[in-house]
């Protein structure tokens, strides 16, 4: 007998740095369970013209090892490389017929198919959508394409400063834990990586139960559900247990400097921040705001406006369900690298030895939910938002939920993190030998 | 100035998209989002403003007709520099102080400069319109440029052009506008030159601002969940009151004649990048529509011929792409590539085959019928947050007008494969082109 869908339907709350005063009313979210175990989200928004679909799994190079680091990004992008009914080219013209895109891509802690159309599109986005997730046929010839792509992919990386440097740092934060590579993996594994590997995490990660599928847009939010329901179901449920590898993340804890040809040098300073999911994360944003958050934070007055130091300085932070990263950069004269190092340090020292005033803890807050806003504004974020918070466990909503933390967050809570977390920095330099080329 | 993002505008144009307003193409239209009206101040400064309900933002933007174009050869880098400082203090507010009660109620605040222009943005929740506006029309004339201040900034400056300097897609972009305009300004650097930013004087730069910064050159743009008549009144009661000044801006001067250059750069790295580029027409041209829809058939999406060919046949590069920049006085069509440095006669040669191809073959309907759906798109996709629709406002009446804007998409739609094959054929000459490489030093010697 067929279950009659269970939708329940939320109306999300704007975040507190914008009161709902003059926009239209919050668009309504819907939340459906098929009977397969695959959540769909709908978030019907009649002022735009388009739509966007997110189709996440609970997959990412934190399920990978270091033989097998990157087959997650390979198998998503196989996944666009042909199909029962399409090839890759045919794919791509059919997606830009309804005026958008199909794209894919592994990252750390999940993967994501994902498109985008002219509204009026949407149930053929999502058929496309359907036959991409339950139909790949991960042709032979097309591996090595894509193989070839990935290595150019990660040539292209190494080949500039920031990110080569970051990639460095995240590597000596995190040890042996998968979180240490990039999702585009590693050369030696991506070069190794064969179509049984492929196969193997498509089996395990495009289970019902480990997905999430979140559409935003201009769409009619019952007939969405009634199609997902429709187009979905042969998604099967049962899950291979999929194991994350039982690895601590263990911060070398040092300096590195890394020689490179370069106009600038880039400097890193990193520690390990806590998982989303922890209370401390809150604060621990808060506090990346007050230092490295604006152009109104510590290290843009006094790095940028008043030392001069950098064009581009801030803290960069993750959001994980493990170990995240709490990590201020500078770029910077290579002459004025060792004093960047310096200046990052005294200003991480500065938050866990002077108190931090109440302007500078309002400011940080108003600055953090005010990101938060911004980011959600188009439909394709709308979307991942949902998908993403709705898959690792902490429900949809959890954008709201998150700003009343932060709005609770005090000077004390700041200091406590503090002194919890940037005990051990992990700094690596990116530098030319000589002093300018 | 770009304070937060470390992207210099100096590539806005680069990204130049077509973004236009009003036309919709969809079936399940959007919920009526009032038309952006047009009004023109006492003074001249036209104020342009839509409500837009979608989210409780609003975006405030003050549009400058001056660039780095209206500088002279000697004041390369002014236009930038300028930008640099006009946040940084006024008459009335401290330095540091705009920024602090920005984002102090969560906004955010920036700018950049263009070759025909500057734009200034402030992005605020909805209710605090009204000291936007007044803090907009402050920077506007009021900037202090303090000396101290613009000594330090030039550090800052310096920074972003080593910045820029190492990334090797902005410096390929810029040397091949500095060949394709060669003795023109927009072949010119935005950014100026470290010579230049490092003996700028305060006289230099605030005779600048004031020449430039005048009621005849502001154009203010504001979209969001307002009241258009409470802006319209703040906007007369603020920027209405500055006095004209008398200033005309001299037109957009043609580009001299083409002279085709080849040219291989050394840049650390171990893969090489390629860009080729052909003059092509201004934003005004009968001939941009088919322009533009020919770079995307040739290299704006997956299924394009390029990315087909040399990406997914040949496996010549890692990416590739073709634009469209169309200027106030000048365009160029350019094909970017990033590609191991043994394959860059290959992709070369195999561009110009595909050049040649459209040019003999011309292009299929259904080439043509995806090209102008992703330009449809393509504005359904920009105008979905309040400062999408206002830089697509504020860029068409600064450097068009409005309604020229807003016919664009009617315009492409009536394009037909006979005139895309046309411009292809009067625009891409496969023997007279500019060539750029960078490549990894050893390749290089």
């Amino acid at each position: 007998m067929r279950r009659s869908p269970l939708i329940v339907v939320i109306c999300g709350i704007l975040c507190a740095a914008f009161g709902n005063t003059g926009a239209a009313p919050a668009p309504a979210v819907v939340r459906e369970v098929l009977p397969n175990g695959l959540v769909v989200l709908v978030r019907e928004d009649p002022s735009v013209g388009v739509v966007a679909a997110s189709l996440l799994t609970r997959s990412g190079s934190a399920f990978e090892t270091a033989d097998t680091a990157g087959v997650t990004n390979f198998l998503q992008k196989m996944m666009l490389r042909g199909t029962k009914h399409h090839s890759a080219l045919a794919l791509a013209e059919a997606a830009e017929g309804l005026g958008g895109t199909l794209e894919a891509s592994g990252d750390v802690d999940y993967a994501e198919l994902r498109g985008t159309a002219l509204a009026q599109h949407w149930e053929t986005l999502l058929v496309l959508l359907a036959e991409v997730a339950i139909e790949p046929t991960l042709p032979t010839d097309e591996i090595e394409r894509e193989r070839t792509l990935i290595l150019g992919q990660l040539q292209m990386r190494a080949d500039q400063p920031f990110p080569r440097a970051f990639d460095a740092v995240v590597a000596d934060l995190y040890g042996d834990h998968p979180y240490a590579w990039p999702a585009l993996g590693r050369r030696e594994s991506v070069l190794r990586l064969h179509r049984d590997a492929l196969l193997e995490r498509y089996t395990a990660a495009y289970r019902a139960d480990r997905m999430v599928l979140a559409i935003a847009g201009n769409v009619p939010r019952q007939r969405v559900v009634a199609a997902a329901e429709k187009l979905f179901k042969r998604l099967p449920r049962a899950s291979a247990t999929a194991v994350q590898p039982a690895t601590e993340a263990a911060p070398r804890g040092d300096r590195r400097v890394l020689e490179r040809d370069a106009r600038q040098a880039q400097v890193l300073v990193g520690f390990l921040a806590p998982p989303v999911t922890h209370a401390d994360y809150a604060p621990m944003r808060v506090l990346a705001a007050v230092v490295g958050g604006g152009t109104s934070s510590r290290m843009f007055v006094e790095l940028r406006d008043r030392r001069g130091l950098a064009y581009s300085t801030g803290v960069m932070t993750s959001n994980r369900t493990g170990p995240s990263i709490f990590l201020p950069y500078i770029g910077t004269a290579p002459a004025n690298a060792d004093a960047a190092v310096a200046a990052v340090l005294a200003e991480v020292d500065r938050l866990r030895q002077d108190r931090i005033e109440a302007r500078e803890l309002a400011r940080a807050k108003a600055w953090l939910l005010g990101n938060l806003a911004m980011d959600r504004r188009t439909s394709a974020r709308h979307a991942w938002y949902l998908a993403f918070y709705e898959l690792i466990g902490t429900g949809w909503d959890w954008p709201e939920r998150f700003a009343r933390a932060v709005d609770a967050v005090t000077v004390a809570d700041l200091t406590r993190v503090a002194d919890r977390y940037l005990t051990q920095p992990t700094v690596v330099v990116l530098r030319p030998a000589e002093p300018a080329r | 100035m770009v304070r937060v993002v470390p992207i210099g505008l100096v590539l806005l144009v680069l990204a130049l998209s077509w973004g236009c307003s009003g036309v919709r193409a969809s079936s399940r239209p959007a919920a009526a989002t009032p038309s952006p009206t047009r009004h023109v101040l006492a003074n001249g400064i036209p104020v342009i403003i839509q409500e837009h309900r979608g989210s409780d933002v609003v975006a405030l933007q003050l549009w400058v007709r001056a660039g780095a174009r209206d500088e002279t050869s000697a004041e390369l880098g002014l236009a930038h520099y300028l930008e640099h400082m006009l946040f940084r203090g006024t008459t009335s507010h401290p330095g540091g102080f705009m920024e602090r009660d920005v984002e102090g109620v969560g906004g955010r605040m920036n700018a950049g400069t263009s070759w025909d222009y500057t734009y200034y943005y402030v992005t605020l929740p909805a209710r605090r319109v009204v000291p936007g506006l007044e803090m907009l029309a402050d920077v506007a004339v009021n900037a202090t440029l303090d000396a101290e201040v613009l000594e330090k900034e030039k550090d800052v400056v310096l920074e972003e052009m080593r910045l820029s300097d190492d990334n090797p897609r902005r410096r390929l972009a810029r040397q091949l506008y500095t060949q394709l305009f060669d003795g023109h300004p927009y072949g010119r650097q935005i950014i100026g030159t470290p010579e230049l930013v490092r003996a700028l004087t305060r006289d230099t730069l605030t005779s600048f601002y004031l020449r430039h910064y005048v009621p005849e050159t502001f154009a203010v743009v504001v979209v969001g969940a307002v009241d258009p008549r409470e802006v319209l009144a703040t906007a007369a009661s603020t920027f209405g009151r500055l006095p004209r000044r008398g200033v005309t801006r001299l037109p957009a001067a043609p580009p001299p004649p083409f002279r085709p250059q080849h040219q291989d750069i050394a840049h650390p790295g171990g893969h090489a990048h390629l860009g080729l580029a052909w003059p092509a027409t201004r934003l005004d041209h009968a001939d941009t529509p088919a322009l533009d829809l020919l770079a995307s058939i040739l290299g704006r999406s997956r299924s394009s011929r390029l990315v087909q060919s040399l990406r997914e046949r040949d496996g010549l590069v890692v990416s590739v792409s073709a634009s469209l920049t169309a200027l106030e006085g000048a365009g160029g069509l350019m094909v970017v590539a990033q590609l191991p440095p043994g394959n860059l006669e290959r992709a070369e040669a195999q561009i110009l085959a595909e050049i040649r191809r459209v040019r003999d073959a011309g292009v299929t309907d259904a080439e043509l019928r995806r090209a102008i759906t992703a330009a449809e798109a393509e504005h359904e996709f920009e105008t979905e947050t309040a400062e999408g629709r206002a830089v697509a406002l504020g860029r068409a009446e600064t450097v068009w007008t409005l309604e020229d804007e807003l016919a664009y998409v009617n315009r492409i739609r009536s394009v037909t494969a006979t005139q895309v094959r046309a411009v292809a054929r009067r625009y891409l000459d496969p023997e007279r082109y500019a060539r750029l490489a960078l490549v990894p030093p050893k390749a290089a010697q």
